[in-house]
């Protein structure tokens, strides 16, 4: 490595070196190590005569970072800007918390469309009733804990449950009898809306 | 100013060339950025942080961040005043960080239980490598006191007091071209104090890996 090549780094970190002869140099020094090292040494040389007292003298710092770079994840690929900053992000917050209220209103509302269109299925057949038809939808009666007024006391929710239309029954109660009950049950909630209305 | 100084690279867009090809995932490059700032990124630390071994690796965690947000980095300010924001904000981030962790001492507790498989414990310095950092700087010091006169003067205007080489010329009564080789010759006689030593020390690290 000839001296005018180092003095050449001297100028060039000065900001004293002409453009193109800056460019070539800084091309060169990336695949020399001489040159790298007499450019590490200059600038040791200017942070031991800039360094503060509480700080320590740093030495080649640039060959522990690269290290730990290129041994790590990082990469500048997935230094990429963060595109959805700012108020990408809190919309993007809201729309999750949009959702989240949509999903716990629609299940909520299910419970009504169920006791409507899921209504029990009963055996008919000692087959049925060891194998019970579409049994899927057979109620099954939920404790007061699971209840859809949960802000009411518990008498008021057993009261609600005890009044309601379909009322809660075994499906190993399934006779004709039960059937009629129900059906009587329902005409007469349907007379009682009638009258009402 | 005249067009021999347009023509010439200024320090802003030497910085600006290293981040360009630094963005492009030229390592060397980033290399070359990170030794230039790292004395002055240190010296932005030590006013947070009183620890030497925490300064140091607070300084890299700030280059690995600077690295991470380069494609941000537009050039509206200068280089060195954007890696002095990033080096405050580490410096109290890791003072928050650190005064979490005294808090949560059961923690610090298992983490030293598991010291030995823990990677990040293990960049801590050994005492040769803090041996070899003080002979570093007492080497760099012997060789700065030999030098002559002419050239320690130079190199004192040029990176104590920042004048540009005009400035030196004016203060030293000399010519321009005296200022360029005084300059590179105080350089170059730290450059050559140093190299056996720093030769020395990677042979070290070398064996310390095997």
């Amino acid at each position: 490595m000839s001296d005018k090549s180092k003095q050449n780094i001297s100028e060039l970190m000065d900001g004293e070196l002409p453009n193109d002869c800056s460019r070539f140099l800084l091309k060169r020094m990336q695949s020399d190590e001489q040159l790298q090292s007499s450019w590490n040494n200059y600038h040791m040389l200017r942070s031991c005569l800039q360094q503060e007292h509480d700080a320590p003298l740093m030495d080649n710092l640039g060959a522990a970072v690269v290290k730990q770079l290129n041994a790590g994840v990082e990469s500048i690929d997935t230094a990429a800007p963060n595109r959805f900053s700012g108020w990408m992000k809190t919309l993007a917050g809201a729309s999750i918390a949009a959702s989240v209220a949509l999903v716990a209103v629609f299940t909520f509302n299910q419970d009504d469309l169920n006791s409507v269109q899921n209504s029990p299925v009963y055996a008919k057949t000692s087959q049925q009733f060891i194998n019970p038809p579409n049994a899927s939808m057979v109620r099954v009666e939920q404790p007061t804990g699971y209840t859809r007024y949960p802000s009411l006391t518990p008498q008021i929710q057993q009261y609600l449950s005890e009044s309601n239309y379909q009322p809660q029954i075994p499906v190993y109660y399934n006779t004709e009898y039960v059937n009629r009950i129900i059906i009587q049950t329902r005409q007469k909630a349907q007379q009682n809306n009638t009258a009402e209305e | 100013m005249n067009s021999k100084n347009q023509d010439k690279m200024s320090e802003k867009t030497l910085d600006a060339e290293l981040v360009e090809q630094a963005k492009q995932g030229k390592m060397a490059a980033f290399e070359l950025l990170v030794n230039r700032y790292q004395q002055k990124v240190a010296n932005v630390i030590a006013k947070f942080i009183k620890d030497r071994h925490e300064i140091q690796d607070v300084a890299q965690e700030v280059f690995i961040k600077v690295f991470r947000a380069l494609p941000n980095f537009r050039g509206d300010s200068s280089f060195y005043t954007w890696i002095y924001r990033i080096a405050v904000n580490t410096s109290k981030n890791h003072l928050v960080a650190k005064s979490r962790r005294i808090q949560n001492t059961q923690v610090e507790f298992e983490d030293a239980e598991s010291f030995l498989s823990n990677e990040d414990f293990r960049n801590l310095d050994t005492p040769d490598a803090v041996y070899s950092r003080g002979e570093l700087e007492k080497t760099m010091s012997k060789a700065i006191a030999q030098l002559p006169e002419d050239l320690k003067k130079a190199i004192i205007l040029r990176e104590v007091d920042g004048l540009s080489y005009d400035e030196i010329a004016a203060e030293m009564d000399c010519p321009i071209g005296t200022v360029r080789s005084r300059i590179f010759r105080a350089r170059d006689a730290i450059d050559q104090a140093l190299r056996p030593l720093l030769a020395d020390e990677s042979l070290r690290r070398e064996q310390h890996v095997r």
